[in-house]
């Protein structure tokens, strides 16, 4: 797997969200505008590098691996951030600001897994 | 359970008048549970697709308990997430089953190695997951055990 900017640049975004949410649990705080904010922000990032990954595939880069798995974990990926913040606002405790951390790190996790796929590497 | 510590506010909220913070088996670190397990479900059901509908015919034994493995992991996150004492039975059952398939796949894969060339989600005491689906069905039931009913906290669903 080659690391990227475009890794490098998710993975720092979604580990910020996932610490700011688990910061923010230990000083009993329920999901507010900056955990939630910092969800979004994980989406958007997922959206830019949907976005990208289609001009990159226009412009003639190719993915290596399976093209209908890498967009089968971008579709779901996408999911993610969603569910999550569905699921911690019906219920607005400290531990829903876990459900929103655990987002993050779903997400770090998928992300490694597309690269994974968009430079050929096999699952480990 | 750490029995011989006094049993704080949240283990016996409505017995007392005190606060009630959690409501239910999805309330509190409930919800969290039920997020890690959701997680799982979609995880194990995409890995458990992507590998029937690609090399079934490759390792069926070993595909079809990744299978059974989805289909636990979807059936414990909505149990766990549902109210009620047919949800709180069915998740006991779901985890169970959950425990019990981790620690039989995991010994098997230990014991014959040959058997399932295929990794699942459980083999090896599912260390390609971080040994978490190992440790998930005793948080679990421990949870479950707090949230069983008859208690304050299991009256609440």
């Amino acid at each position: 797997m080659i690391v990227d900017g475009f890794f490098i640049a998710g993975a720092v975004v979604a580990l910020v969200s996932a610490l700011v949410c688990v910061a923010a649990a230990v000083i009993r705080q329920p999901p507010n505008d900056i955990t939630i904010l910092s969800v979004a922000a994980v989406e958007l990032f997922l959206l830019v590098y949907g976005t990208a990954a289609i001009v990159r595939q226009a412009g003639g880069e190719a993915v290596a691996g399976e093209a209908w798995e890498f967009w089968g974990y971008w579709v779901t990926a996408l999911l993610v951030p969603v569910a999550a913040f569905w699921w911690a606002i019906l219920e607005r405790s400290r531990w829903s600001n876990l459900v929103l951390g655990a987002a993050g790190l779903t997400i770090i996790v998928m992300l490694v897994r597309m690269e994974q796929i968009w430079d050929a590497v096999p699952a480990a | 359970m750490k029995a011989s510590r006094p049993r704080t506010a949240r283990g016996v909220p409505a017995a007392t008048g005190g606060p009630a913070p959690y409501r239910s088996k999805a309330s509190g670190p409930g919800r969290l549970l039920v997020a890690v397990y959701g997680v799982f479900a979609l995880s194990a059901s995409a890995r458990a697709g992507y590998q029937i509908a690609t090399k079934f015919s490759e390792a069926p034994l070993a595909y079809l308990l990744s299978a059974l493995a989805a289909a636990v992991y979807v059936v414990a996150t909505i149990a766990l997430a549902r109210s009620g004492p047919r949800a709180y039975w069915l998740s006991v059952a779901a985890v169970g089953v959950e425990l019990a398939g981790v620690l039989a796949v995991g010994l098997f894969s230990l014991l014959d190695a040959a058997a399932l060339p295929h990794d699942t989600v459980w083999s090896g005491f599912g260390k390609g997951y971080g040994y978490v689906p190992l440790v998930l069905p005793v948080v679990g039931l421990w949870w479950l055990y707090r949230h069983r009913p008859g208690t304050a906290a299991g009256r609440r669903g």
